[in-house]
């Protein structure tokens, strides 16, 4: 936890200029071509840089996905692989049976190499039809789901104004953006961020 | 109970002909419901009687029926409640069918409502079923009923409150209305800014567009410091793993404040665009 809080010190020090700047020629070539070096998919192929599916195993970091066209993924996370569930947080959060998606770079065994990963994440689009103390009922195409609110994460926004953590203006009847954690095996979510209009 | 029963024909009439209605201005939802499956029309649609699908077909001779028992009812209502008691039991039947072999499809009992079946629809069709039965027992016609008639009112209010179709015109202005009175949510307001409220700054920010090509991840991780919140994602610099850090001031809030740094894994600042203020 100690290396954490240095790290982000020293990330804070660094963002705010209180830290020297390194020679950039001494990192040696600058070519723009280095930035666009990753390989992009063929046309018509499935992106090899990405994937997606439900957990089916886990040995300490290296994933195992079973794709929604049946295809078979290993996913490599590491240290720096941002995990988004519900919020930023960390690798060790991925469990098997949540499904994800993940981009990242191919390695040549096989392996993605995870970048970045959306555990459970969903997008809904929605009617909202009961507000409750213990959740928000949704309308979604004629399925019902329950979103949960979690507090300090949870976040509104209304018109398309900033997000704020004020849920007070949800009105049963109006339609919303939900982007969301699935609890997986059921038809309840987690709400990070529900877009609507009051 | 003798006008009670006599009554009965004329609020089957009126349901029936709501429900005929429905089928008929929105023929396309006999595709929601489970008709296809019961045909043998799964998948995709394929032309089957008169040019439309079998289930369309099927469905408005549903909606046909319906309207001519409906009338027959208002006139020769003994023939008419017992037809209507075949109905329903048809319309009991299907709707068991459907939450069972296709729990996904929807009613379709009158017109546009995705939702799927439930107990409610199925108590609907029970209560038109007794409702049918206890027409078939009538000795005298509906316009004798008198005082028979008034109790319609309840069992239209029943018919009402199980109908998923009509929710909107009482049941959500209900829950509205719960919802001035005392908000389940309105303690919810606080002055610590959402996450995505910060990363919305970030992503429109002069900073990001200097660092927009780097960045690998999404956000990986965020930490408050007093006047600043910090928000880092794995970036590649010159072909090296490094962190790109964004500083969002909480105050000020004019884009071209925010801040940037590409820092490596040793904690060296490897990138830091200085004239982000004229670029906004």
């Amino acid at each position: 936890m100690t290396t954490t809080m240095d790290r982000r010190s020293l990330l804070s020090r660094a963002a705010l200029g209180a830290t020297g700047l390194v020679a950039a020629t001494a990192m040696g070539s600058l070519a723009p071509e280095a930035a666009f070096a990753a390989q992009t998919p063929d046309a018509g192929q499935p992106d090899p840089n990405f994937a997606e599916g439900v957990i089916t195993g886990r040995n300490q970091d290296l994933l195992q996905v079973q794709g929604s066209d049946g295809r078979l993924h290993r996913i490599q996370l590491t240290g720096v692989t941002s995990v988004w569930k519900l919020r930023p947080t960390t690798i060790d959060q991925a469990r098997i049976g949540d499904g994800l998606y993940a981009r990242g770079v191919l390695l040549p065994d096989g392996i993605l190499a995870a970048e970045a990963i959306w555990v459970n994440i969903v997008n809904l689009t929605v009617a909202i039809t009961a507000i409750g103390r213990n959740g928000v009922q949704f309308d979604h195409h004629g399925q019902k789901v329950v979103g949960h609110v979690q507090s300090g994460t949870t976040a509104a926004v209304y018109n398309g104004t900033p997000a704020v953590s004020d849920l007070s203006m949800l009105t049963v009847g109006r339609h919303a953006q939900v982007i969301g954690a699935w609890r997986p095996g059921t038809n309840e979510i987690d709400i990070a961020t529900i877009y609507t209009s009051n | 109970m003798g006008t009670l029963a006599a009554a009965q024909p004329l609020l089957i009439a009126l349901i029936l002909a709501w429900s005929g209605y429905g089928k008929l201005t929105s023929p396309d939802q006999a595709d929601r419901t489970a008709l296809p499956r019961l045909l043998g029309e799964s998948g995709t649609a394929r032309p089957g009687w008169f040019g439309a699908s079998r289930a369309v077909a099927a469905y408005r001779g549903v909606a046909v029926l319906e309207i001519v028992i409906a009338l027959l009812l208002l006139r020769s209502w003994a023939i008419g409640a017992v037809a209507a008691v075949a109905l329903s039991v048809g319309f009991t039947g299907f709707l068991v069918y459907s939450k069972i072999v296709v729990p996904e499809a929807s009613c379709g009992c009158a017109g546009k409502s995705a939702k799927p079946v439930g107990n409610r629809a199925i108590g609907r069709a029970l209560l038109l079923l007794a409702t049918a039965g206890l027409a078939a027992t009538a000795s005298t016609a509906w316009w004798s009923a008198g005082v028979g008639l008034l109790v319609l009112v309840v069992e239209a209010a029943a018919f009402a409150m199980l109908s998923a179709e009509l929710d909107r015109y009482w049941l959500l202005p209900l829950r509205r209305l719960r919802i001035r009175l005392g908000h389940p949510y309105a303690g919810t307001a606080s002055d610590d800014t959402p996450l995505v409220a910060t990363q919305r700054r970030v992503l429109l920010s002069p900073a990001y567009r200097a660092v927009d090509g780097l960045l690998r991840s999404d956000i990986h991780d965020y930490w408050d410091d007093e006047d600043w919140r910090y928000v880092s994602y794995a970036a590649k610099y010159d072909g090296r793993r490094a962190t790109a850090v964004f500083a969002v001031p909480h105050q000020n809030s004019t884009p071209s404040a925010i801040r940037v740094a590409v820092v490596d894994e040793e904690g060296l600042t490897l990138y830091r665009p200085t004239v982000l203020a004229t670029a906004g």
